[in-house]
């Protein structure tokens, strides 16, 4: 597997010119979410819009440990996201890379039990969401 | 049963809420059992402090990093930490580093999601099932459902998710509390890529060494750590856009 992951990157970095001349991407079946924990490498920027998501199916790669093929989300022309469609079913291999939701950074006050933050000083503890979930529980 | 204590410069918040399972005689109501487990919390957490502490001059961390301890006669519980700390600087090609040139061999990073993940191993192993453990902010929950919330960046008193979570821990990193004191190790620099950065995972280990690695990463934190086995994310961007993992449970 470890030997294998260099061919996939190779392979990720094989289809940005694949997107650029081929902009029809095709679909592809996503036969098993077994995937390996691959690093996400950015290619370089260029003028196209940042924004726009594509999503690029890589060709099978036939390998001793057998087939791997990888798919590609390009948020313009940076890789946004890698997923795994063919992987050999092995310990090493059974977690993805997920492709990331964006969404909108919204405000809430909901009942919560507790609060996660970055650290807090215990100074600042008594202005603290979690001061006032502490102080009405008690 | 709720005990709020200060120790190693921030509040830590514990919650237990078994029921029918009292020890001794507890006069809190439910959980009131448990307050020799609660005191063993606090009595580790003090502890850790002491020995893992590079503000204390005469820790184990400050001797080591003054190179007065050897490798070999570590502690086995620093040598653990040590261990975790090359762990993550390994997988984060030197992004997240605990010594970086011209400042203090500082592992607080990991020591804190450690030490509090074996403080709820004490509580289990006292036969509590169902607490809360909040240390400045990172949070380990068994038992659940729990509702814990993740502050927003930029509102003190809101959050920004919901999270339901059962049997397992969530860590966040941000600039707001403490301001740029996550360096980037490749650089030297302060990270500015993200304002928060949160991970759930099964352990707090994880979750909080993961949340400071992938902060140290800045823009590409978030993929990274979504990639480590485990983990969920929850990322608020510098643009203030959300980047998550689809399977993080939100509430």
């Amino acid at each position: 597997m470890k030997r294998a992951v260099p061919v996939l990157l190779l392979t990720v970095a094989g289809l940005v010119p694949v997107w650029r001349y081929q902009p029809s991407a095709g679909t592809a079946d996503a036969a098993r979410p077994a995937s390996t924990p691959s690093a996400v490498p950015s290619s370089p920027s260029s003028a196209s819009s940042p924004s726009s998501l594509r999503v690029v199916p890589g060709t099978a790669v036939d390998t001793v440990k057998g087939v791997f093929q990888v798919e590609v989300t390009f948020r313009g022309d940076r890789i946004a996201a890698v997923r795994m469609l063919q992987a050999p079913h092995h310990p090493q291999t059974r977690w993805a890379v997920p492709e990331l939701v964006t969404e909108t950074l919204k405000a809430q006050s909901a009942h919560i039990d507790s609060v996660s933050g970055a650290t807090i000083t215990s100074q600042g503890y008594k202005e603290s969401l979690q001061a006032a979930i502490d102080a009405k529980a008690s | 049963m709720r005990r709020v204590e200060h120790v190693m410069g921030f509040p830590v918040s514990l919650r237990i809420d078994d029921e029918g399972e009292v020890r001794d005689e507890g006069a809190e109501g439910d959980g009131g059992g448990f307050r020799a487990a609660a005191d063993a919390v606090f009595a580790w957490l003090h502890e850790a402090d002491a020995r893992f502490s590079p503000f204390l001059p005469q820790s184990e961390v400050s001797r080591y990093g003054r190179g007065e301890v050897a490798y070999g006669a570590l502690s086995a519980d620093l040598a653990e930490v040590l261990g975790l700390c090359e762990e993550y600087r390994a997988a984060t090609g030197g992004a997240f580093d605990v010594r970086l040139p011209g400042r203090e061999f500082d592992p607080c990073a990991v020591v804190k999601g450690w030490s509090v993940q074996r403080a709820a191993g004490l509580l289990a192993a006292a036969g509590a099932r169902r607490f809360c453990l909040n240390a400045g902010g990172d949070v380990v929950a068994a038992g659940g459902p729990w509702r814990v919330g993740i502050r927003h960046p930029e509102r003190a008193d809101q959050v920004c998710a919901v999270l339901t979570v059962t049997d397992a821990a969530v860590a966040t990193s941000g600039r707001y509390e403490r301001g740029d004191h996550i360096l980037d190790g490749r650089t030297g620099r302060p990270v500015t890529g993200l304002l928060s950065l949160t991970v759930l995972a099964p352990t707090l280990t994880e979750a909080d060494a993961t949340a400071t690695a992938a902060f140290a990463l800045g823009a590409e934190g978030p993929a990274w750590a979504a990639a480590r086995p485990g983990c969920e994310v929850f990322a608020v961007d510098a643009g203030r856009s959300v980047i998550r993992t689809p399977g993080l449970p939100l509430a």
